[in-house]
């Protein structure tokens, strides 16, 4: 058996897929990880894969060509997810969708669909939530600024969303788990700054209308709730308790501000 | 009154939001739309909501009202021209900005805005309607827009404002005109009925000048729904669920909301309620609710006349199932999708996954488990390749005590124990549960 350990990113992932097929040692002698984390095995013959976007670009354009439109939107949600054992399940995915030329993911009895079902699902319900429960904050100069902290790479899938939305406005969301970025300048396409290290976010200077509307959305927030149905329960249930320090109606105060202390 | 003049914007934010909590839609569904690329928002088909406040409730658009003076005296009201609470009223320029300010952070998907009503009908519509303006002219939004249409304003004003909103919405208030009539002296069904008509025309209109003209405005793309009070008024849930069907099918309503009675109000013929908000009765309708847009289901096959409420322990549709057991078990690896769905515990997503599934290959219980089945409560009801998952006695009183027990435990069903008959047999199984229909 030889392990091919690759880098966790749609490039490095996809790098690893080019590599271990092209190894000619057959699919059942090979197989997938991911460089971090991983545990040595007995009997196993472990190869370092760099990423190596020619390699994964002629992978996607190979996707791209033979695969049927929804597998491939799951398989890439697959390959931004958080799951360790992700690597090896996409490559089998690759190797099942390019030998069968039928359309994959309905076919959920099988346990390699089954897995990158379950994990384009919850990748895809991270970046649904992140539409939801993310909130901008105005900087100087009228920027608007977010900080989330997803477990995937989510901000490539809502990227889209918030360019079609606010095409004329700078905003810019920081994924505190995975370092990045996502940069949109006002009428231009939206970019992903990737590796940003010591970024120090509580620095940011806020603009002076913002504490006044941040203010009125804690006051919309608290009267709009009926005081009789009371069920916090339920909202816990539906907002999770993860995404409330990064939301404006649970910043208790202006001071104690988790993003933006004075 | 209180008379206070100038109030801050967020001192009229306080007033008027905690004035609108009352209303129950906040749904920002149904219209798909793309931002042009000049203005800011655009829509999204199932709606986003952006969050939860305390009770559980999900805020998706910024649900204030343009003023909360009234010039009616509806009895359950707390904006009732009786009642002696903070009025104020918001400029449509103030709408605007607060809207697009929450808006770009984020906070809110749109504006629903309603009103109480000011002068008369036409002065008020005509206010929400210079703020709609507005907002989709001077401010270029694209967000999603919920308004209410004021019953008795003129047609022409509800036609220039439906083309400028996403959704419109006509309180029908109370489920049958005689409750109206007792707690809304004010209202009709006749004026509460014609704008809700004049919708459902313009909108049939619009449809087929969309198709014919292929740029032609949009009219209330994402329909309209409307609203019913619970438990102000004597009505059974047959009769409600009775109604919202006929709204359904004869007005076209996207959506019907049910909102139980808060007592905001001391009034003699307001009935008390020492439980507090008759919660449960509303999830019920909802659920029933769903039950006829989604699911197939008829008012007639939920309750009856003989039995006019629903189960306090059972949700509908396992009620329905327990009273129907003849027509199960269902083969999940052969059924059709519209009998999947009457399966409880098979919901819309699990029906459409197992009906694709099956094309690749067979079925398992473990499989079914995966496409989101609920099999705690499924396993009554189905066969999979001819089997069940276990034992089961196809008998109503043993399913009853069984689901019922599953709420805590999974509790496994005895296998069915044989006894010789005699004719006086006073071992009767389960003779001692009290009926639980």
């Amino acid at each position: 058996m030889t392990v091919f350990l690759c880098e966790d990113s749609v490039c490095g992932i996809l790098t690893g897929v080019y590599d271990a097929w092209d190894s000619r040692l057959g699919h059942a002698n090979v197989k997938l990880a991911l460089k971090k984390g991983y545990q040595p095995e007995f009997f196993t013959d472990c190869r370092e894969v760099g990423p190596d976007a020619e390699k994964a670009d002629k992978v996607l354009r190979t996707l791209d060509r033979k695969m049927y439109l929804e597998d491939f939107e799951a398989l890439y949600q697959a390959l931004l997810s958080a799951d360790d054992q992700k690597a090896d399940d996409i490559y089998r995915m690759i190797v099942l969708a390019l030998h069968t030329g039928k359309k994959l993911i309905h076919a959920l009895e099988h346990p390699t669909i089954f897995r990158i079902f379950r994990m384009a699902r919850k990748t895809g319900r991270e970046a649904g939530h992140c539409c939801e429960f993310l909130r901008f904050r105005e900087l100087e100069k009228g920027i608007l600024f977010s900080v989330i902290a997803p477990q995937a790479q989510v901000l490539a899938l809502i990227g889209e969303h918030f360019a079609d939305r606010f095409p004329m406005e700078h905003f810019m969301i920081y994924d505190k788990t995975h370092q990045a970025m996502l940069v949109h300048e006002a009428g231009k396409e939206w970019v992903i700054w990737e590796h940003i290290e010591a970024f120090d976010e509580t620095k940011l200077k806020l603009s002076d209308n913002e504490k006044e509307m941040s203010r009125g959305w804690q006051i919309f927030f608290d009267t709009i709730a009926i005081q009789e149905r009371k069920n916090e329960k339920l909202q816990q249930q539906l907002l999770p308790l993860k995404y409330r320090p990064y939301q404006t109606e649970h910043l208790e105060k202006e001071e104690k501000c988790a993003l933006f202390s004075k | 009154m209180v008379i206070q003049e100038n109030l801050g914007i967020l001192d009229k934010l306080k007033i008027l939001s905690d004035a609108a909590k009352y209303d129950v839609a906040c749904t920002s569904s149904g219209t798909k739309r793309k931002g042009s690329g000049t203005g800011i928002g655009n829509c999204v088909e199932a709606g986003i909501c952006h969050s939860f406040s305390a009770d559980g409730r999900c805020i998706s658009l910024l649900k204030i009202l343009l003023t909360n003076e009234c010039v009616y005296d509806c009895k359950y009201c707390i904006n009732r021209c009786s009642n002696d609470v903070p009025r104020a009223t918001f400029t449509p320029e103030e709408v605007c900005q607060l809207t697009i300010e929450f808006y770009r952070r984020n906070y809110i998907e749109g504006l629903f805005l309603s009103s109480g009503v000011l002068q008369n009908p036409n002065y008020t519509m005509e206010l929400l309607y210079q703020t709609l303006c507005l907002l989709r002219t001077k401010y270029r939004f694209e967000g999603y827009i919920h308004v209410k249409a004021i019953p008795g304003a003129s047609p022409v004003l509800i036609e220039k404002t439906g083309y400028l909103a996403d959704r419109m919405s006509v309180n029908l208030e109370l489920p049958t005109a005689e409750g109206l009539k007792k707690l809304a002296p004010h209202k009709s069904r006749r004026t509460i009925l014609a704008p809700m008509r004049q919708i459902q025309t313009m909108r049939q209109e619009n449809q087929y000048d969309l198709t014919v003209y292929r740029r032609s405005l949009r009219f209330v793309p994402a329909g309209q729904s409307t609203q019913m009070i619970i438990g102000a008024t004597p009505e059974n849930d047959l009769q409600i669920i009775s109604v919202a069907e006929s709204l359904y099918q004869k007005f076209q309503i996207k959506r019907v909301f049910y909102s139980a009675f808060v007592q905001v109000n001391e009034d003699a013929a307001l009935p008390t309620l020492p439980g507090g908000p008759p919660l449960l009765r509303e999830h019920r309708l909802y659920q029933a609710d769903w039950l006829m847009r989604f699911y197939g289901f008829e008012a007639g096959e939920l309750l009856s006349e003989k039995r006019p409420n629903f189960n306090v322990f059972l949700d509908p549709k396992c009620d329905w199932a327990i009273g129907h057991l003849e027509q199960f078990p269902v083969e999940v690896t052969t059924a059709d999708y519209h009998t999947l769905l009457r399966v409880p515990g098979i919901g819309v997503k699990s029906a459409k996954r197992i009906v694709q599934a099956r094309r690749y290959g067979s079925l398992s219980f473990e499989g079914l488990k995966k496409m989101g089945v609920v099999l705690k409560r499924a396993v009554y009801f189905i066969t999979c390749s001819g089997r069940m998952y276990y034992p089961v006695r196809l008998e109503e009183d043993a399913i009853v005590r069984n689901l019922l027990a599953g709420e805590k435990q999974d509790a496994r069903m005895e296998v069915p124990k044989y006894h010789q008959m005699s004719l006086f047999d006073d071992t009767m199984p389960f003779a001692d549960l009290p009926n639980m229909r």
